[in-house]
């Protein structure tokens, strides 16, 4: 599974450029894509998820699992208050801090957010230290690269020089831990191919194998704990869909866990408590020696509790 | 005696921006369309030593230089060359393509390059380019996207 958390949206991207994207990624192998809203830092009174959904049907072009998420641009650490319901209103959440208290506010503090996603084309103005980037990753924060800024044409020497900078400071910071590689693309043309883009982050000093997990093991960790922080209870138990009556439970359930697996996988992992209590009357799957253990069960109890009135 | 170790880039050159133009063509014969004529071995590797040039600065140009960059193969029709690099300096070579945003002629079209395969010897890579030709031929057939 290949995954691609960032592909930029914006209310003004036009709905057949975005389409050509999917495609695209869908065809370069990407199995799973998160079209980005980039926020600035007044949170709107009515937070409302703007990116529009895409309805699989098997008649249409192959597309990948969409998932909606936002980017925060982060500059006072004071301000987190809200962060919470804008998480929930999204299937994943970024933080791009802007100053270096924010940084550490992000790697240390906030919960939410799984993904720490830095402009690294301009220049920051803090460094990144061990300490906080460690405990981060730790914590199950993961660092995105962005590729895309560097490889669009209006890129100029200056930003690229810049990047590749911050990204070995990255890496020497987290020792190539914790890292998620994604697209950014704006266009069709920010995308590459995954053996790509792990060959140009190889160049720029990361790992090939930290690379490799940055595509697939390490953003899928991302999707899955998102997941579950979502629909889940303190991540150990998933509701995947309610029982009905009778047998309409089953297929409600059947549904659910296949959705979830369209999630990323969200429900594979997880201990399915739904399951249709009232449907298990109506066509018992007991084994006749089952059913006359139960039996003798019963009758002991009707023997016991008759004996238990006898002697009140 | 001491082999001189080489690697064979196999690439393909796609043109995602037309998708969905063309509703009755499936995506994989928009994406893998053939490529213009103008295109010829010598445009290629030029396109390629600019492209290392701009990237690398002269250690980068200094490490492909001397016969050790070389097209083995360009087929318009379907839009696959072979290319022939030393062994140290291919990941050079390599990113230089990915930063390659269209096709190096004049007014060329914008385009990705995609490196779908690397190997030691000529005789892989080409292996390779046929089935990946033949998967292109039966994908196009069934109206899919390659596997």
């Amino acid at each position: 599974m290949l995954y691609d958390l960032n592909i930029a949206w914006s209310p003004t991207t036009s709905p057949d450029e975005l389409l050509r994207t999917l495609r695209f990624s869908a065809s370069l192998g990407y199995d799973v894509v998160a079209l980005n809203h980039t926020i600035s830092p007044p949170i709107p009174p009515q937070i409302s998820n703007p990116i529009p959904e895409f309805p699989s049907s098997p008649s249409s072009p192959p597309l990948p699992t969409i998932l909606r998420r936002a980017t925060l641009l982060f500059s006072d650490p004071t301000q987190q208050h809200r962060i919470p319901q804008l998480a929930s209103t999204y299937d994943l959440l970024a933080l791009r801090p802007q100053t270096e208290k924010a940084f550490q506010a992000a790697c240390l503090n906030i919960q939410e957010a799984s993904l720490i996603s830095l402009d690294l084309s301009a220049r920051l103005p803090f460094y990144f230290r061990p300490k906080p980037c460690m405990a981060a990753v730790h914590r199950g924060v993961r660092f995105e690269i962005c590729y895309a800024a560097v490889l669009s044409p209006a890129a100029d020497a200056r930003a690229r020089a810049t990047f590749i900078g911050n990204v070995a400071q990255l890496v020497r910071a987290t020792r190539g831990r914790g890292l998620v590689l994604s697209s950014e693309a704006r266009g069709v043309l920010g995308l590459r191919a995954p053996a790509d883009v792990v060959n140009l982050v190889h160049v720029w000093g990361v790992p090939r194998e930290r690379a490799v997990e940055g595509l697939g093991a390490a953003a899928r960790g991302v999707v899955v704990n998102e997941g579950m922080r979502r629909t889940g209870f303190r991540g150990v138990i998933d509701v995947v869909g309610v029982a009905g009556r009778g047998g309409e439970g089953r297929r409600k359930r059947k549904n659910g866990g296949e959705d979830g697996e369209n999630e990323g996988g969200a429900g594979a992992n997880s201990i399915v408590t739904a399951a249709g209590v009232e449907g298990e009357q109506q066509q018992p799957p007991l084994s006749k020696r089952q059913a006359k253990k139960l039996k003798a069960a019963l009758r002991k109890k009707h023997v016991s509790g008759d004996d238990e009135q006898k002697q009140a | 005696m001491v082999r001189i170790k080489e690697r064979y880039l196999l690439v393909n050159i796609l043109y995602p921006t037309e998708i969905g133009t063309r509703p009755n063509v499936p995506d994989v014969v928009v994406i893998n369309q053939p490529t213009t004529d103008q295109l010829t071995p010598v445009v290629l590797l030029r396109g390629i030593r600019a492209e290392v040039a701009n990237l690398f600065g002269d250690y980068g140009s200094g490490a492909i230089e001397g016969g050790s960059l070389s097209v083995k193969y360009l087929s318009q029709a379907t839009s696959t060359f072979i290319l022939r690099t030393s062994r140290s300096s291919y990941r050079f070579v390599w990113s230089a393509l990915s930063f390659i945003n269209s096709i190096p002629v004049k007014n060329g079209k914008p385009c990705i390059f995609r490196v779908v395969h690397v190997s030691g010897t000529m005789r892989k890579a080409e292996e390779e380019a046929i089935r990946r030709a033949r998967d292109l031929i039966f994908a196009a057939q069934n109206g899919q996207n390659e596997p």
